[in-house]
């Protein structure tokens, strides 16, 4: 070998190792970055989990309101008996005098209850074989003021939500969606004469404005 | 090192500074935890107003049915048709009550809250230690016992007159109509002035404030003028 091809050679050994260096240098740069990129990415991960799970977690504690039907109703007062087109009424046309918010153990008359709604009301009917003890379940579940509580013959569930211009069935006085309803809907911005009294009124017991009430 | 990394943030050519893969990373980490900070604190302390379980909305909600219940027993009371002073009694709880009444209903309405609390009556006081002391409260009987409930045995807020007061009220006349009244409304007045002073030191919320304080002051010379004209009857 010539001393010219013996340099040449370390020479290029001396560039392999360099490249290899180099290469090794590479290598731990991209282990380096692979960390600083992986932790951050596992970081954001983390926090968009905890802020995903904390929504979902609000949301899935909501009982669905999306089987709520929605009315446009007539307002206004009538002496005489109404045809009411939802069973029971979810507002329209009604008595002059609103029906006192209570819980009654009797059918109420139409026309009295749904001036209490237009007062703010959420009005609560169940099937009048529901159980006692259900029946004072529905009692202790909803508010002792702007709820109106009675039976009611001949309704699609067993019990029935209403409120002006809502209404909601219900499976029965364990259904979550009860509270949730009440609390939309009671004194809630759907009603016509926020304010207004649901006591002071009749007890329904008097001669009845209207008679198409159930079991009248 | 880094700087094998080419520098592509800056085409205008300016000073070169070699591009941090740590910084940015870290930039990137700050901003996504501030704004996942910024939307969990939203979220759970709200715009500024009030939460749904703030003293303020409890006071706002349990304080609206107080002061509807007072409204209900002094319309009763006009109906009857009492002596003037009575009536002029009646009428200014009539219209001063209903009138808060209103306002804590707009409050609720401004805060975005429901006027129906997903907790029993009273429980914005119940879980307070500072109002715990309730022995200002005349319940005139005791309180659930026990639950740690400011609420009367039957569910009932302290003050509230039961539905067997109101139905007496609603059908006895005269003299004892009138007694009965003065008795139920400073019993409810003293219950009420009690929960006005109990939201006094849980909120700095001006509007509230104002209303406790007419509350307190109001109540409390009626409650004077009442007892006199009760004793006065014979009461």
């Amino acid at each position: 070998m010539s001393p010219s091809s013996s340099s040449k050679a370390d020479r290029q050994a001396a560039r392999d190792r360099v490249a290899a260096m180099r290469r090794e240098q590479q290598t731990k740069e991209r282990r380096r970055k692979a960390w600083i990129y992986g932790g951050a990415t596992a970081a954001v991960l983390a926090i968009a989990a905890v802020v995903t799970i904390t929504i979902v977690r609000e949301q899935a504690a909501k009982p669905s309101l999306d089987a709520v039907q929605s009315y446009t109703v007539k307002q206004g007062h009538v002496s005489t008996a109404v045809s009411y087109e939802q069973t029971p009424p979810a507002g329209g046309e009604h008595a002059p005098v609103w029906l006192n918010c209570a819980t009654y153990a009797k059918p109420v008359p139409n026309e009295n209850a749904v001036h209490a709604m237009e007062h703010g009301a959420v009005w609560v009917t169940y099937r009048p074989d529901l159980p006692a003890a259900q029946v004072e379940q529905l009692r202790t579940a909803i508010p002792d003021t702007y709820t109106v509580l009675s039976p009611y013959p001949g309704i699609k569930a067993p019990v029935v939500a209403s409120a002006w211009g809502k209404q909601l069935a219900l499976t029965g006085p364990d259904d979550p969606r009860l509270a949730a309803f009440v609390r939309a809907y009671r004194q809630g911005p759907q009603t016509p004469e926020q304010g207004a009294a649901c006591t002071g009124g009749t007890d329904g017991s008097g001669p009845a404005p209207g008679t198409s009430g159930p079991g009248t | 090192m880094s700087t094998a990394v080419p520098d592509q943030g800056n085409p205008t050519g300016g000073p070169r500074r070699p591009r941090r893969p740590q910084a940015m990373a870290l930039a990137l980490v700050l901003v996504l935890a501030l704004a996942a900070a910024v939307l969990l604190g939203y979220r759970l302390a709200g715009p500024g107003t009030p939460s749904d379980t703030s003293p303020e909305a409890g006071f706002a909600r349990d304080m609206q049915t107080h002061h509807n219940q007072a409204v209900q027993m002094a319309l009763m009371l006009r109906d009857k048709g009492p002596e003037p002073t009575l009536a002029a009694v009646a009428y200014d709880i009539i219209t001063s009550q209903q009138q808060q009444s209103g306002q804590m209903y707009a409050w609720l309405s401004m805060w975005r809250l429901p006027q129906t609390s997903t907790q029993p009556a009273m429980a914005w006081m119940a879980a307070n230690p500072a109002v715990h002391d309730m022995g200002a409260m005349p319940t005139g009987a005791a309180t659930a016992p026990g639950s740690g409930s400011m609420l009367l045995p039957d569910g009932r807020m302290p003050g509230m007159a039961s539905p067997a007061d109101l139905r007496t009220l609603q059908s006895s006349s005269g003299k004892d109509a009138e007694t009965l009244f003065l008795k139920l409304m400073i019993q409810h007045h003293t219950a009420g002035i009690a929960m006005a002073r109990a939201i006094q030191p849980l909120t700095d919320r001006p509007e509230v404030l104002t209303l406790a304080q007419a509350v307190v002051s109001a109540q409390a010379a009626e409650i004077d003028q009442m007892k006199t004209l009760l004793a006065a009857k014979g009461g």
